[in-house]
């Protein structure tokens, strides 16, 4: 579905990703490990386009502070020079670090919102799901996203990416901050919206609750691939376990 | 006395309000504080008069014109001179200034300073209420605030398009990443700005000639009505266009005429020194950190 080749990423010098290379077949879940600064979310931004929109807007200031490279083809496309509209429309949803929500609008607008470019029709739909998906939520309807709780923003922040129609759902550190709790939400959701078609890209700093869903994990350090293999493989290896899964 | 002064207050106030909220809307739609806004409300002023005085157009469709051709105009100003300083917010207030000048500097070397230029009032006549006569045209002034308000209050809440230009300006990354487009979100804004500043411009100006220095003196008062409601903030809006509508009222008649525009200049300095966010704005620097 998604292949990356010798990707690399510059901000002004310094290498936040180097010579990445990795794929993701449809229907995957896909775990994206490493510690903070080691590039996930650079990765993820770059796969949905924000960092190309940036590198855009740098550009017309007349610098070249960004500099990307490599190759990115997504369902036997090149998509390295799309906007990152253009990648929604292409089914590559971004939900970011940090539960991001429109605070001052309430959480059905958050969760229309999502849905910008779609019809009315559809964005029905897909609010239904998100509602099964996430039932305290439709209490929620009416509230100021701004008020929620971390777990609520996440919720609303997953359903609105939901909304928009994932075909590849990239998600940064959706658990960070979380209570076991709704971390456990969280995965139980992270399946059920497998179960509907969508391969999944997750990032997390500490693996273990996401480490027995997925199919095939990446461990990143400073920007470079540094070690594969699926979710037994990763559990199973001395030197990850003590550095992604505690003690 | 009394009912005199309510009314005169209520239509100054209104008549700040519509000279203020294009100004506001860009800058809380898209963060562009647009230096360029009284000129703006100037060249629509002038536009409409030529489309009347050159053209022979009814003033109806010559003021309905000006407001789509100002709204093409606002988007343009962003294609062109906004987008590549898009971001360094010191470069976007140096290039929608010096746009300004140049603008309303232009007017007055063409000679736009006769007492000829004046926009025809929508409706002649006065009517008297509660012994008050007021003209028509004020009346219609107030009408036509309210009606904005009600438009853009429905279209920021209702409308797709309100709403993904309301995201965009809460968090940019992450409208973006569900397909809003930043520049069009701006160029909108600025587009929809200028709209509202020739709205105001050929509802407020049938009350006198077309000056010159309105383009900047209406700049100021957009200014004075926004720092003081709080920037962003559409109760801020209104709440601000009251108090100084008023302020401005009282002023002039026990202070003497040329004391209402110390009101709104004094209100910028003494709302910049007490509480800089404004009656209602939001210190967001504060929300983000808790």
């Amino acid at each position: 579905m998604l292949n990356v080749n010798n990707l690399m990423v510059f901000y002004e010098n310094a290498l936040a990703v180097n010579d990445l290379s990795f794929e993701i077949k449809q229907g995957e879940i896909i775990g994206l490990f490493g510690s903070n600064s080691a590039g996930k979310t650079t990765i993820l931004n770059t796969l949905s386009g924000l960092t190309h929109h940036l590198k855009v807007r740098e550009q017309r200031k007349g610098g070249t502070r960004i500099t990307i490279s490599g190759s990115i083809n997504y369902l036997d496309a090149d998509i390295m020079s799309l906007k990152p509209r253009d990648r929604v429309e292409l089914g590559i949803i971004l939900c970011r670090e940090r539960h991001p929500v429109f605070r001052d609008n309430t959480v059905e607008e958050n969760l229309k919102l999502g849905g910008y470019l779609r019809k009315a029709q559809e964005i029905k739909e897909s609010l239904q799901f998100v509602y099964e998906l996430f039932p305290p939520l439709i209490k929620l309807r009416k509230n100021k996203a701004g008020m929620l709780s971390g777990g609520e923003k996440e919720m609303v922040a997953i359903g609105m990416s939901l909304v928009a129609k994932p075909k590849l759902l990239l998600m940064d550190e959706p658990l960070l901050g979380l209570s076991p709790h709704m971390q456990a939400e969280v995965v139980r959701a992270t399946l059920e919206i497998r179960k509907h078609g969508v391969t999944v890209m997750m990032s997390e700093q500490y693996a273990r609750p996401i480490m027995p869903i997925i199919d095939r994990g990446y461990i990143i350090e400073n920007g470079t691939l540094v070690m594969t293999g699926t979710g037994t493989e990763l559990m199973d290896n001395p030197e990850v376990k003590s550095a992604y899964f505690g003690t | 006395m009394v009912t005199n002064f309510l009314i005169y207050g209520l239509v100054n106030s209104a008549i700040l309000m519509l000279s203020a909220i294009g100004f506001s809307l860009t800058f809380g739609l898209s963060g562009v504080a647009n230096f360029a806004h009284g000129a703006m409300y100037l060249t629509a002023g002038f536009i409409a008069w030529m489309l009347i005085n050159y053209l022979g157009l009814s003033p109806l469709v010559a003021m309905l014109l000006t407001v789509v051709l100002m709204g093409i105009l606002g988007a343009l100003i962003y294609r062109i001179i906004l987008m590549p300083v898009r971001g360094i917010v010191l470069s976007e207030v140096i290039s929608t200034f010096a746009l300004g000048v140049a603008l309303i500097e232009f007017f007055r070397w063409k000679g736009f300073t006769s007492f000829d230029f004046s926009l025809p009032p929508f409706v002649k006549g006065s009517i008297e209420i509660f012994g008050v006569t007021i003209d028509y045209q004020r009346l219609i002034i107030i009408g036509i605030a309210l009606i904005i308000a009600l438009f853009l209050w429905y279209f920021t809440h209702y409308t797709n398009t309100g709403l993904a230009l309301r995201g965009m300006a809460q968090d940019e990354y992450t409208a973006l990443s569900i397909g809003i487009e930043s520049d069009w979100a701006a160029m909108l804004s600025l587009g929809l700005g200028a709209a509202l500043a020739s709205v105001a411009a050929v509802a407020i100006l049938p009350l006198g000639i077309i000056s010159i220095n309105l383009g900047y003196e209406i700049f100021l008062i957009a200014l004075a009505v926004s720092v003081l409601g709080g920037l962003e903030s559409t109760l801020g809006l209104f709440v601000g266009s009251l108090i100084l509508g008023y302020a401005m009222v009282i002023a002039s008649t026990y202070l003497g005429p040329q004391w209402g525009q110390v009101v709104y200049l004094g209100a910028i300095v003494i709302v910049l020194a007490i509480k800089p966010s404004g009656l209602f704005g939001k210190y967001k620097e504060l929300e983000e950190r808790v």
